[in-house]
């Protein structure tokens, strides 16, 4: 982020949490922003970062619709609609660390990161892209993509900008993949079409089949997925998708078949008129479906 | 095992058998403030959650072979407040930790140095309800030692401490933890006395601290004989808790000795005060107990969805029926 856009964020989020919690909270959070902003180690920002949650409570932020045009400034992906004022405090506060003395930086974040309870660590992932170096994150994120804790995943995946910009396709594939394995809701993702690939799209051709050899259903939006990449190699898999009695699994298949550059599949679209005009209407998209 | 008089006991067991029906107790809920969930499974997690318990304190302990590094305690911290945290949510049932150097741990004092340098880290998250489960074991210099540093953690950060009692020469070393928590200015309503038996309650509760049983087979208390006690002594600040474990106990325990206490003629509200009110009263000191967050307690419709979401944000796990052979 530029200095002036990370400027006007700030007061931005400074002004939602102001709203949304007590004047003595939201003192005592400008009293440590302070602390905070001008200490050498890290004494003031891991007790307060624990604090938090005692101070501000969990409930949902109150935002006003000038706000909420900024924030989306940053990617118009991202959100802190469903932000708790814990989450959005938490935000702030590490957005005051000193960030100078880079390996003195990295060190008191990463230190958070490994003393974190599960709602620190949600938000933690969930600011990844308003630290500073932006590239020093990159291990850590993929090592909260391993993680099973609900509210860690749901915060690196939904509405959260830093994965798809700075994720290797290494890592962002794994990203992918959980969400599928998770059953997140993969429209969330930011930059989930942008950074489709080939090597993902043959694994996701592959998980399709074993799901459907085990007689489970297909997330649909798989598909969305393998769009770009479909050839002689997996055109077989989407006319099995194509012809599948469930007809989510049906129409995503068509819809990848429409988008697709390989020929057989805009033929295989040709053959369910119906199906194609609700697509050239766009009555039937991959947010719709 | 080579006692015969404990074998005999132990046959003895098998002539009391009362099924269990929870059914008198249905509708019930059930808090047990000392369960060591890192050694128990998944099933435990949905029978404790179908028998009615909505939450749960799960003690810092040692992991039944002492650890050899500070990263260790400080991983085990961390999975307390972390990982076994959300795996408690996802069955609905709201998971609470005390943090501490255990009694046996303290007398590595090399090791005892470095976690009490970790622990401010780790007692002020959310969550963390009181400082434990500390205080004597073997009653070495050592284990005193930490254990009055410990006790000058709580009083500094106001919150309540979890005391276990020694199984060997326990009278004496209840006496003793009682004695030093006194001496350095604790008040007794913040101090919860674990593991408590018919020789150690009176004195107890006399001193004003909090008397928590635990129902555990062969070595520690009986849920019949709960049933006495409670009789005796009423249910002022008495607390009951299963300290299930990786040995043979019962995560049940709270809820069964619940209906059993039901069966001997004890009232439903004497029943609440010892299997759910007063443990919440006495870390409830802590701030960080709030009722509205047992989740299980909220009649929540399983189906019932916002926005997409499952209501039950924590993310429940589906159920799997264990009376079939299937597993799919």
């Amino acid at each position: 982020m530029e200095p002036a856009e990370r400027k006007e964020f700030d007061s931005v989020i400074a002004a939602i949490i102001k709203r949304s919690v007590a004047s003595e909270v939201f003192n005592w959070l400008e009293e440590k922003a302070i602390l905070i902003r001008e200490e050498n180690g890290a004494r003031h920002l891991n007790l307060a970062f624990a604090a938090i949650t005692r101070k501000t409570g969990r409930q949902l932020i109150k935002i006003a619709e000038e706000e909420r045009e900024i924030t989306k400034k940053v990617h118009s992906g991202f959100s802190v609609d469903d932000w708790t004022t814990d989450r959005l405090s938490r935000l702030w506060l590490l957005m005051q660390t000193d960030a100078s003395d880079k390996n003195n930086y990295c060190a008191k974040i990463e230190n958070l990161f490994n003393g974190a309870e599960m709602h620190e660590l949600a938000a933690l992932y969930s600011s990844l892209f308003f630290f500073k170096y932006p590239e020093e994150w990159q291990q850590r994120c993929a090592e909260g993509i391993r993680s099973n804790i609900g509210i860690v995943l749901e915060a690196i995946m939904y509405n959260n900008p830093y994965p798809s910009k700075y994720l290797s396709d290494l890592a962002w594939n794994q990203l992918v993949l959980k969400a599928f394995f998770a059953e997140k809701n993969v429209n969330r993702i930011i930059g989930l079409d942008r950074r489709a690939n080939k090597e993902l799209a043959l694994i996701l051709v592959d998980y399709a089949n074993e799901r459907r050899a085990a007689h489970r259903l297909v997330n649909p939006q798989l598909w969305r997925l393998v769009t770009k990449f479909i050839d002689e190699s997996n055109f077989k898999n989407i006319e099995e998708a194509f012809k599948s009695s469930d007809v989510k699994e049906k129409k995503a298949a068509a819809l990848a078949c429409f988008q697709s550059n390989y020929l057989p599949a805009k033929n295989l679209v040709e053959s369910e008129p119906v199906l194609k005009s609700e697509i050239v209407e766009n009555k039937l998209n991959w947010n719709l479906l | 095992m080579c006692c015969s008089n404990l074998d005999e006991e132990r046959g003895s067991q098998k002539g009391n058998l009362i099924p269990v029906d929870l059914e008198s107790i249905k509708g019930m809920k059930f808090f047990d403030p000392h369960v060591h969930m890192t050694s128990r499974t998944t099933d435990d997690y949905q029978a404790m959650f179908d028998a009615g318990v909505v939450a749960l304190i799960e003690p810092a302990f040692w992991l039944g072979q002492p650890r050899t590094g500070i990263d260790s305690f400080r991983d085990y911290y961390s999975s307390l407040i972390g990982w076994e945290r959300f795996r408690s949510s996802q069955f609905g049932i709201k998971h609470y930790c005390t943090i501490g150097l255990n009694s046996r741990e303290a007398n590595n004092e090399k090791l005892a140095e470095q976690v009490m340098e970790v622990l401010p880290l780790f007692i002020m998250k959310e969550g963390v309800v009181g400082i434990g489960e500390i205080g004597f074991d073997d009653q070495t210099p050592a284990e005193e030692k930490y254990y009055r540093l410990q006790l000058e953690l709580a009083k500094e950060t106001e919150l309540p401490v979890q005391i276990h009692t020694p199984h060997r020469d326990k009278k004496r070393g209840t006496r003793r933890s009682m004695d030093i928590a006194l001496e350095h200015g604790i008040s007794p309503d913040t101090v919860i006395i674990d593991h408590n038996n018919e020789e150690t309650v009176k004195e107890v509760l006399d001193r004003g601290f909090w008397a928590a049983f635990t129902i555990y087979p062969f070595t520690k208390m009986g849920n019949e004989r709960m049933v006495e006690i409670v009789k005796q002594y009423g249910t002022e600040r008495i607390m009951i808790n299963s300290a299930a474990d990786w040995g043979i106990s019962d995560p049940l325990a709270v809820p069964k000795t619940a209906a059993l206490m039901k069966a001997r003629g004890i009232s439903a509200e004497n029943i609440e005060q010892v299997t759910y009110r007063n443990a919440i009263t006495a870390f409830g000191k802590s701030g960080q107990i709030n009722e509205e967050d047992f989740v299980a307690a909220q009649n929540i419709d399983q189906s019932e969805k916002f926005e997409g979401n499952t209501v039950l944000r924590g993310g429940q796990q589906p159920r799997i029926d264990k009376s079939s052979i299937i597993i799919s």
